[in-house]
């Protein structure tokens, strides 16, 4: 097994560096087939692992050799394919060949096609790192490596101010929380003197309390960057500065769960202290109505869909720190297949646009583009969490974990936030498709996305319809590492009416928004409507003002502040200090040289001064010498000691 | 040969400099390429030769100058200095190599010669006479460096730069005599072997209070003496202004060499002296120099973000890495000081290369203004790739070789403070800030000044210099393990070495004895299986 192991891990890499080769020459084909056929490779051999963790239950793990060894510090590049792992494995492998396959269509007239392969591929290898990793070390090389490679994709057009601007913010605002990350890892190495998994985890329960909930904190730190949570949530919208596919993949599929990866992964330690994992759910829930409330105004496709990630990630980080790892862990793998497939979909809508992104500026767009609006309808539906798409199964399932647990706030919270995800995914819907076709009065001529493009979406397509049923074998599957708790609401009656409750919720909340927006006589909105004025729009269009708090409050007064330091205290008092100390000898000198006139009288004098200070120094050194009793006295009295 | 492959080391490129003085000037890049080259191959030979399981000196050599005085020419080699020796062969081979056409190429390449003798020597010496002549001498051929080839404040920046680390040494010099008068006190003969300092233990405490801090600790004085000679070297904060204008003027070849090789002086020699001599004093003095460490990182990182000019971006990014070497070195600990010891390979590395990237542009354009760049990814993509590999270096990307030595130094420094380790992480926080916001200032957005719009990629002899360094800085991310065996063996002897001769017991708690924690390990990873 270990050789689909490698296969697995490398060739990404393999196809990550072949698009290297050609990556300042003009596109070539080939440099985006051959990646796409390595990571076809990738998947097949993620599924075979798959197969022989479902027919065996064994764990396939390798130690492939020494990285860092100093002390009695020992890291090893190892791996590990585990249910876990495993399912992650195959999320990414799957959703990242068809965002390969996408994007050779969707990237077809960039210049800088081949780069966009070798990054792109760079980031399945540094995820399938992230992921396999059979220790925190080897955890943090992924958990970096992605977020380089996210920095290059948001970046990719790098002419564009607003990408690179977003690029930096996504990778700083990363690395706020990795120092949280890397100060967990030495918490958990100063403790139990390994960084591995295994051995790290059958440690924690001989440690106290207090030790594991700073641990516990300071990995969720990290998580809460990588997965975009409150407050470190701006660099998630602004990443959409990408293009589309990327947004499939790393905003949207993958690397934004990596924080929900982590959690799950160090399930044994959150079992020891449900406090941080309540409040790791509570976060979770807030950060779900924080975001969908965003989502309900926006005229931003793209940050819509991605409001609509973060949202979902708060869901899981609710499933996570309640304790239903499983759930969270598999609302992960649906969330991913109809997010991407709404992202991809995005993606064609957005070429038919001519990149236009306001979907008030659409309208009427499902006679031209059949394929792409049937699939987007279902990714909707999916997430909506309409019976029987996946996203029903996943989502009921976190409502019920809160429930059976008696968090009614969080439950609640997460049932007003299903219904609001409802509202503004068919919002998104209804404009983009229904209705009159506003785009003509802008000249756009839209026209449906290649074939093979949506032929690769399809299979994200059958996913997020059917993903529900995998719900049984996958908690047999997972399980065997997992807590395997079952959230049944013991009461059939409350049972049928919470998920009746929640269905007739979602459905309304479709109805209004068909009815509020696929309307003949929407206009674009211009500022002037009564809506627009109200103090409730103006602040969820504006995300809250935290971009603009953070900018006032942060980012001026840090460039400020480096100004500061560099023109007052570097120059001005520093450096000015050393250049003083320096012309004091010069000038004393200078002053001085008057002594050595050589004019024999005031030569004289001098020797005269001179004679009489050292004659008093030595009767006060012999005063000294004989009453040193006194003297220690008197210098301690002055703090000398 | 290889008895006397240290003497060797030193004194053959100052050989072939004095020879080169009769070579034509049109050859003299060739002969100097091929001579630094000889010295890199020696230095490899010097590797291959190490035993990396043995801990102590190696290859020593011994020859008395003045007896009387116990001043003696004692070289020798362990994995601290090994690598080291290593990258000042390879940067000086690097560096000569890739030498852009400049004035009296004749005077300069000989200088860089002698410039390496003094270099080599200041890590290989192991007596204290001898160190501080090295030490002293490698200013002369800086000064000149800067002084003949700088920019237009050569004068100012070169004088600054002479004077003031000058003044620190002087300072370590009473040192190095007071620790010699000390040892004849001891043992009644004169000795300036390290070595034979190594054996000899300071009282630290007040005999009758049991204090510390008192006028009478020797200890604190010598270790101030000499802290104050490296730290001005390192250049740790405040004493760090000479840096940016030595940078500023100093030609490429310069700084490549200053921020590769001659900081490292500085860190060196706090492991080399400060700590096996002074190891009460240095735990002693561990907090407050961290603080001045973490004031390095996170100050200076700022004062980075602030700069208009690329080069000083990079120079006061020195200081700030600079900043985590120092904390790592006293961490006291196997992790941290050799973490640290990494550290200045792979500081030396990345930022070599970064001088040698800004020198690139330099060469084409002839200012170094950030807002006279920008879009340079469109015109110079080869360019644009290399310093966005050395920027992720320097940020400490992991599987790049700074990330090896800021993670161990961090994890060292971990197990004596926890919030200041905090603190101190925000290193990898504010260097990314200064360093991503400086790349996209000269590579990303439009290509709008005219100026830049046919520019020349990465030439072959560029290309030649930067690869080496690139894959250097990924290969020793990735398998830092040939460097970090050696050093950490050699580390451990330095730490028990402290451990032994500590008087304190705030000193035996702080540094780790080695023999006692390779028992505890053994027990625990035993209650594990």
């Amino acid at each position: 097994m270990e050789i689909f192991l490698y296969t697995a891990l490398f060739s990404p890499l393999l196809g990550s560096l072949f698009a290297t080769l050609f990556a300042a020459k003009p596109k070539l084909l080939i440099a985006g087939i051959v990646p796409t056929l390595l990571l076809g490779v990738s998947f097949i051999s993620s599924s075979v692992l798959l197969a022989h963790i479902l027919s065996t239950g064994q764990v396939v793990h390798v130690e492939m050799m020494t990285w860092m060894e100093a002390g009695d510090l020992y890291i090893p590049f190892g791996f590990v394919v585990d249910q876990i792992s495993v399912t992650m494995m195959m999320v990414v492998t799957l959703v990242s060949t068809v965002v390969h396959i996408y994007a050779i269509g969707y990237m077809d007239h960039d210049k800088s096609f081949n780069r966009f392969f070798a990054w792109l591929s760079a980031f399945v290898f540094s995820m399938l790192i992230l992921v396999m990793s059979d220790n925190f070390a080897g955890l943090f090389i992924g958990w970096e490596g992605v977020g380089l490679c996210s920095w290059g994709l948001i970046g990719f057009w790098y002419y564009k101010e607003s990408a690179t601007w977003a690029a930096n913010e996504a990778f700083i605002m990363n690395r706020i929380a990795d120092l949280g990350m890397l100060v967990g890892i030495f918490l958990i190495y100063s403790n139990t003197g390994t960084l591995q998994y295994t051995e790290a985890f059958a440690a924690l329960p001989s440690l106290d309390n207090e030790t594991l909930t700073w641990m516990g904190i300071f990995l969720f730190i990290g998580a809460m960057g990588k997965s975009a949570q409150f407050p470190l949530h701006t660099w998630l919208a602004d990443a959409m500065e990408g293009p589309t596919p990327v947004s499939a993949l790393i905003h949207a599929a993958t690397m934004v769960t990596a924080g929900v990866y982590l959690v799950i992964r160090a399930n044994p330690l959150y079992d020891l202290i449900p406090q941080v994992g309540l409040f790791i759910a509570s976060l979770g829930a807030f950060v779900a109505i924080f975001a969908a409330s965003m989502a309900l105004v926006n005229r931003d496709m793209k940050k819509i869909i991605a409001y609509s990630t973060l949202s979902q990630l708060g869901y899981m980080f609710a499933a996570a720190g309640l304790g239903a790892y499983w759930v969270a862990l598999f609302h992960l793998m649906a969330h991913a297949f109809f997010k991407a497939l709404l992202f991809l979909g995005a993606g064609n809508v957005m070429h038919a646009m001519d990149n236009e992104l306001d979907p008030f500026k659409m309208g009427g767009l499902k006679k031209t583009m059949r394929g792409t609006f049937i699939m987007m309808t279902v990714a909707s539906i999916a997430l909506a969490g309409i019976f029987p798409l996946a996203g029903f199964f996943s989502k009921d399932l976190i409502l019920e974990a809160a429930f059976v647990n008696h968090h009614y706030i969080i439950y609640s919270v997460l049932l007003f936030t299903a219904g609001l995800t409802a509202f503004y995914s068919f919002r998104l819907i209804a404009l983009i498709f229904h209705g009159e076709q506003r785009y003509k009065i802008f000249g756009i001529h839209p026209h449906e996305a290649y074939k093979f493009m949506l032929v690769g979406m399809s299979p994200l397509l059958l996913l997020a319809i059917i993903a529900g049923s995998f719900k049984m074998p996958y908690y047999e599957m997972v399980t065997a590492l997992l807590p395997a708790t079952e959230y049944h609401v013991h009461s059939v009656a409350v049972y049928w009416a919470m998920t009746i409750g929640t269905q007739l919720l979602a459905a309304s909340a479709i109805l209004f928004a068909y009815k509020k927006y696929a309307r003949n006589n929407i206009k674009v909105p211009d500022g002037s409507s009564a809506v627009e004025q109200t103090f409730v729009y103006k602040l969820l269009i504006n995300q809250y003002y935290i971009p603009l708090i953070y900018e006032e409050c942060l980012i001026k007064p840090y460039r400020t502040l480096s100004r500061v330091f560099w023109k007052e205290i570097d120059q001005k008092i520093i450096d000015a200090s050393v250049d003083g100390i320096a012309n004091r000898f010069y000038s004393t000198g200078e002053a001085t040289r008057d002594m050595q006139s050589g004019n024999l009288s005031t030569m004289l004098k001098w020797m005269v001064a001179g004679l009489v200070v050292l004659l008093s120094l030595a009767v006060v050194f012999a005063f000294a010498a004989s009453h040193p009793d006194d003297i220690k006295l008197l210098l301690s009295g002055l703090g000398v000691q | 040969m290889l008895d006397h492959i240290l003497s060797i080391l030193i004194f053959f490129p100052a050989l072939a400099g004095i020879f080169g003085l009769g070579v034509a000037k049109d050859s003299m890049r060739a002969y100097g390429t091929a001579v630094a080259f000889i010295e890199f191959a020696l230095s490899l030979f010097l590797w291959f030769s190490f035993d990396p399981t043995v801990s102590g000196m190696q290859f020593m050599e011994e020859l008395p100058l003045v007896p009387a005085f116990g001043i003696n020419y004692i070289l020798g080699v362990d994995g601290i200095s090994l690598f080291i020796v290593v990258l000042a062969a390879f940067f000086t081979f690097i560096g000569i190599a890739s030498l852009s056409d400049t004035k009296n190429i004749k005077n300069l390449i000989i200088t860089l010669l002698f410039l390496q003798m003094t270099m080599v020597g200041v890590f290989l010496a192991l007596d204290a006479i001898v160190f501080y002549l090295f030490w002293e001498l490698s200013l002369v051929p800086m000064l000149y460096i800067i002084g003949a080839w700088g920019g237009p404040k050569r004068i100012y920046a070169s004088v600054k730069f002479f004077l003031y680390t000058f003044t620190g040494s002087l300072v370590m010099l009473v040192g190095i005599l007071f620790m010699a008068y000390f040892y004849y006190q001891a043992t009644g003969v004169w000795s300036f072997a390290i070595l034979d300092w190594y054996r000899l233990i300071l009282p630290a405490e007040d005999l009758l209070t049991g204090d510390i801090w008192h006028m009478g600790n020797y200890q604190m004085w010598l270790f101030l003496a000499f802290f104050m000679g490296f730290a001005i070297k390192v250049p740790m904060f405040p004493f760090h202004t000479w840096l940016p204008y030595a940078h500023g003027q100093a030609p490429t070849i310069g700084s490549v060499i200053l921020a590769a090789i001659l900081l490292k002086m500085g860190t060196y020699a706090l492991i080399r002296f400060l700590l096996p001599l002074f190891p009460d004093a240095s735990v002693m003095f561990m907090f407050p120099i961290a603080i001045l460490a973490i004031i390095m990182i996170i100050y200076t990182a700022m004062v980075a973000y602030a700069q208009e000019d690329v080069k000083q971006v990079v120079a006061y990014s020195s200081v700030s890495h600079m900043g985590v070497i120092v904390l790592g070195t006293f961490a006291l600990n196997v992790e941290g000081i050799s973490g640290s010891i990494f550290l200045m390979i792979g500081h030396g590395v990345v930022s070599g290369a970064l001088f040698l990237l800004v020198g690139v542009i330099y060469d084409r354009r002839d200012t170094k203004m950030m807002k006279d760049f920008g879009g340079l990814a469109h015109v110079m993509p080869r360019y644009a790739t290399i310093f966005g590999i050395m920027m992720m270096a320097s940020v400490g990307l992991p599987l790049t070789i700074n990330f090896v030595g800021e993670f161990l130094s961090l994890l060292g420094f971990y197990q004596q403070s926890h919030i200041l380790t905090i603190f101190a992480g925000t290193a990898i926080i504010v260097g990314a800030i200064y360093m991503l916001s400086a790349y996209k200032k000269m590579f990303f957005g439009e290509l709008t000044n005219e100026k830049n719009k046919n520019l020349p990629d990465l030439n072959k002899r560029e290309l030649f210099a930067l690869v080496p360094l690139v894959v250097v800085a990924i290969w020793l991310g990735i398998y830092p393990k040939p460097l970090l065996t050696p050093i950490s063996n050699s580390v451990e002897s330095v730490v028990q070495l402290m451990h032994d001769k500590a008087t304190t017991d705030e000193a035996k708690r702080r540094i780790p004895s080695i023999a006692q924690e390779i028992i505890i390990t053994k027990t625990s990873t035993k209650e594990m299986h």
